[in-house]
């Protein structure tokens, strides 16, 4: 291996140069800006992670099995998943191997960067090494790997069904400008590699396509001019990847590290939340997940489109697909880098101003004084949903008093709100004044349990109450612990066949999918949803939702009934006195809450 | 005329089919009454007394019987399938004979909105939650556990009727009135009770309703509440409570009641649907049977030989669906006169 210009150079390199050195700085600047505008204690609490060794290592697993393998896009879709990898991590060994290329043989080169790119034109391979057939073979091994995956792109691009989706993103004009120079690098590096493999030598690849345009192209005079065009693609690309989705690349390395260390979403358009919009790689994935889109027009409201707007600062369209969407959290369950759409939502809500504030300090509370002190005592708050769905609230009672529970009812009169609808609306401030009020009560009863047979309640006390000592629970969960302790005994129905919903609030919101199964399990045969337990699918009538009409969310809640009814069931059973509500109206069914179904076989 | 004496088939024996098939009869057709349940009569059968003149059930029926005394009438049967054929239709009926007939005549009339639906009512939970048919058959029958002796009654309006989530965005057009009726009967049964209604918007378009509504406040004390009920609880001596906003005042209202009486909406009947479907005859969005014109031609379908009487086509009061059932027995008689 020898070089063959002394000077090391050829200004064909110059327009990788400049994209490269575009692309750094640029990321470079986006990377100390995102970090800046982290609130003090999260900024502290994220660079403490990158020096401590369990996150190092989380970190660096997470990126590798994230952003090069794509194991999770893999376990959704092998051919997207292939697709994904072949790219991302054949680019990656492309790199890896260009630089172990001129460390190997040109060490004294390594502080040229474009060195290891136009290492085939650079160098003339006069003998044949072990160790150059060997790279030379492997380099030609990724680039087969890439462009295979390029070519599955080019496929999904004009006809998505055939890798398994639906629907696929609208680009953008910027977006197909990177798209286009993406497609072109790897088959340019193909053509220029093989132009000049009879004086750098190649592989299986490059040396037969060598041969073939000897015959009738004439190799050296198309050398020069196709490197020009590989340098002059990855300059394009490089030079609009900021502008585009591909962003996502470089902002998903900082992701993660990020998410690792636990920092949430604090300012709807600052720090992590930018970094969120910026890691959206815009596959559209979120569009075929999300409930509203059996309504065509709302296809336009999935994450990913919020995520374009926010980067254009459309605030009118911001604040449309903010307020329309239903929080049921498929868009993130699905998201194969995991952007928080509702977080995301909400914290745009919360930008907006009100006329009305009302102040909800001054309402009287009246203090349950040590109704249900001591161990063992449940208190059980019913919550405004349930209210409206009576027959919920009398088979737990029933249940509690079957099983010789100790336990009062904290809302008989109709209670306080417990803050989640005002904190989804996006006033969190005011839903604090609520939690203080709530707190109050519960305090005040001694209980040791709190008991809500609402998922929507259960998230918000769960996760917003400081209720250390207390155990904050849901129905489902609480029936399956008594039946498993014996406590309630539940007669099996044979041939009554029943199908689980999963509400979003208990199971994308709290993971809780395993319980109310096994739960109902003791009074009939389960049957299964179309798509269950995180795929599960929004009946349409969440509080989430600020601006969706009645009729609009009709044909939301009957695609759900439809996936709900593939199996035939009998019943269709759930947690959440909302989702029961919704489904009642259209079901062909009976549809039930847990309590119900268990207290009538006890 | 080919058929000296056309068939025509009348499905439903409430008012709307037994005034038509009498005045088909009197024509000179031969009408057949086709009905599901073992009695004619329909939904007025059920009925106790009738507004405006606090009239006994019994008294329309009564004539109504006498003309379709002649009229073959078949009980406990329901249609299988019908089937369109060139000029005529043919029945398959439930006991497994087929009927050909020239002519169809819906008299078909309404469900009884499932009052269950709205669970925040309670009704099917609660036990003082009763719906308005349920109280006039205690008129009936004076039988049921629940209405004892009731110091406060409520009677709530548009249960499943204008609202939209009920999937009923229609107003029921009877309710308001037989809700009056039937708080001034209470009140005149239980002298001492308190009665409240609880209305959106009271439509009192017919003859004398508006004097019926004014007695019932100033001669039997009856509280109008405007204002939907938002839900419904139960007290631990198995009284109600019902929390509403009385939209007038602008203040939240709470009272503790002994009964509650929820005025169940119209609603289609879903085995005219059915019908419809079969033969090709058009379902309006509501849910009711659709006419070939609403001003014009409300008893012709969009079909020939499909005609239409009575609440199919919408929530309708006696007057209007006996008035209805003889212009549709002339529509018929026009019908065939025509065919020649």
């Amino acid at each position: 291996m020898r070089e063959r210009f002394a000077s090391g150079f050829d200004p064909f390199v110059i327009p990788f140069v400049i994209g490269m050195a575009f692309v750094l700085g640029y990321c470079l600047i986006a990377m100390i800006r995102v970090i800046c505008q982290l609130p003090k204690a999260d900024r502290k609490r994220f660079l403490l992670s990158l020096i401590t060794p369990k996150y190092i290592w989380m970190n660096l697993r997470d990126i590798f099995l994230n952003c090069l393998i794509h194991v999770k896009l893999w376990k959704r879709n092998k051919v997207l998943g292939y697709m994904h990898s072949s790219i991302a991590f054949g680019w990656f060994m492309l790199i890896v191997l260009g630089h172990l290329e001129v460390m190997l043989f040109v060490p004294e080169r390594i502080h040229l960067f474009y060195y290891p790119i136009f290492f085939n034109y650079f160098v003339a391979e006069t003998e044949q090494t072990l160790q150059g057939a060997l790279l030379m073979f492997l380099m030609d091994f990724f680039l087969l790997m890439v462009l295979s995956g390029i070519l599955i792109a080019i496929i999904k691009r004009f006809a998505s069904r055939i890798v398994g989706m639906r629907r696929t993103t609208r680009l953008s004009a910027l977006d197909r400008v990177g798209l286009y120079s993406l497609w072109a690098i790897f088959p340019l590096r193909l053509l220029a590699e093989s132009f000049t493999a009879h004086i750098s030598g190649g592989s299986f690849m490059t040396i037969p396509a060598n041969w073939l345009f000897r015959q009738f192209l004439g190799n050296d005079l198309n050398a020069l001019p196709t490197w020009w065009a590989y340098s002059i693609a990855l300059c394009i690309f490089m030079c609009v990847l900021p502008f585009t989705r591909y962003m996502h690349i470089p902002a998903e390395m900082l992701l993660i590290p990020m998410r690792n260390a636990g920092i949430k979403i604090r300012h709807p358009r600052k720090g992590f939340a930018l970094l969120e919009v910026y890691s959206c790689p815009g596959c559209g994935v979120c569009i075929d997940a999300c409930p509203m889109s059996v309504r065509k027009t709302n296809c336009k409201d999935a994450t990913v489109y919020l995520n374009r707007q926010l980067r254009r600062g459309n605030e009118r369209r911001i604040a449309e697909i903010s307020d329309k969407c239903l929080l049921c959290g498929k868009c993130s369950a699905v998201c194969q880098v995991g952007v928080q759409g509702p977080e995301l939502r909400v914290a745009q809500r919360e930008r907006r101003k009100f006329a009305l504030t009302p102040s909800y300090t001054g309402m009287d509370v009246q203090p349950l004084t040590a109704a249900v002190a001591g161990k063992g005592g449940v208190l059980y708050f019913a919550g405004c949903m349930t209210q409206l769905t009576p027959s919920i609230r009398r088979a737990t009672a029933s249940l509690l008093d079957k099983a010789g529970v100790r336990w009062h009812l904290m809302d008989p009169d109709g209670g306080l709100c417990c803050g989640r609808p005002l904190m989804m609306a996006g006033r969190s401030e005011q839903a604090r004044e609520l939690i203080a009020k709530n707190l109050e009560i519960i305090r005040a009863s001694g209980c040791d349990t709190l008991l809500l047979s609402c998922p929507i309640c259960y998230k918000v006390f769960k996760e917003e109450y400081p209720l250390e000592g207390v155990r904050v629970v849901h129905h489902s969960v609480f029936f399956q612990e008594l039946i498993a302790a014996g406590k309630l005994s539940v007669t099996h129905e044979d041939g009554l066949r029943l199908v689980w919903h999963d509400p979003c609030e208990l199971g994308r919101g709290c993971g809780i999918y395993e319980q109310p199964r096994q739960a109902l399990a003791t009074a009939g045969e389960i049957v299964e949803a179309g798509m269950h337990h995180a795929e599960s699918i929004c009946c349409g009538g969440s509080l989430g939702s600020l601006t969706l009409s009645y009729e609009q969310r009709q044909p939301m809640t009957q695609n759900a009934l439809d996936n709900l009814t593939v199996a035939d069931p009998d019943q269709i059973v759930t947690g959440c006195p909302l989702c029961l509500a919704t489904f009642v109206r259209m079901a062909d069914r009976p549809v039930r809450d847990l309590a119900e179904v268990l207290d009538e076989h006890c | 005329m080919v058929n000296r004496q056309p068939i025509i088939a009348v499905i439903g024996a409430g008012i709307a089919g037994l005034e038509a098939a009498s005045q088909l009869a009197a024509l000179g057709y031969k009408p057949v009454l086709i009905e599901k349940a073992p009695v004619v009569g329909g939904h007025v059968a059920e009925w106790n007394r009738l507004f405006p003149d606090m009239t006994p059930a019994e008294d329309v029926l009564q004539p109504l019987l006498a003309g379709t005394a002649k009229v073959r009438t078949l009980l406990n049967t329901e249609i299988s399938a019908i089937n369109r054929l060139k000029d005529e239709y043919n029945l398959i009926l439930s006991d497994g004979s087929s009927l050909l007939c020239q002519a169809v005549l819906f008299a078909t009339g309404f469900h009884l909105f499932d009052a269950s639906k709205k669970e925040e009512y309670g009704y099917g939970i609660y036990d003082r939650v009763i719906t308005n048919r349920d109280l006039e058959q205690w008129f009936n029958s004076r039988q049921d556990a629940r209405i004892d002796k009731p110091r406060a009654v409520g009677f709530v309006h548009c249960v499943g009727s204008r609202d939209l989530k009920a999937g009923n965005p229609q107003c029921s057009k009877v309710c308001c009135i037989t809700a009056i009726k039937q708080a001034i009967e209470m009140k005149e049964e239980f002298p001492d009770a308190e009665i409240y209604c609880f209305y959106m918007d009271l439509r009192l378009f017919g003859k004398k309703y508006e004097d019926f509504y004014i007695r019932a406040q100033r001669d039997y004390g009856i509280h109008f509440i405007r204002g939907r009920i938002s839900e419904v609880g139960e007290a631990i001596d198995n009284r109600v409570v019902v929390k509403a906003e009385d939209t007038l005042s602008g203040k939240p209202v709470k009272v503790t009641l002994d009964l509650l009486v929820l005025m169940a909406g119209i609603v289609c009947n879903p085995d005219a649907q059915q019908y419809a479907r079969e033969i090709g005859v058009a379902v309006d969005e509501d849910g009711f049977l659709k006419s070939r014109n609403n001003l014009a031609a409300i008893t012709d379908s969009s079909r020939p030989g499909v005609f239409f009487a009575g609440a199919c086509t919408g929530a309708k009061t006696v007057p209007e669906t006996l008035a209805e059932a003889r212009s549709a027995a002339l529509a018929i008689h026009n019908y065939f006169n025509s065919r020649g």
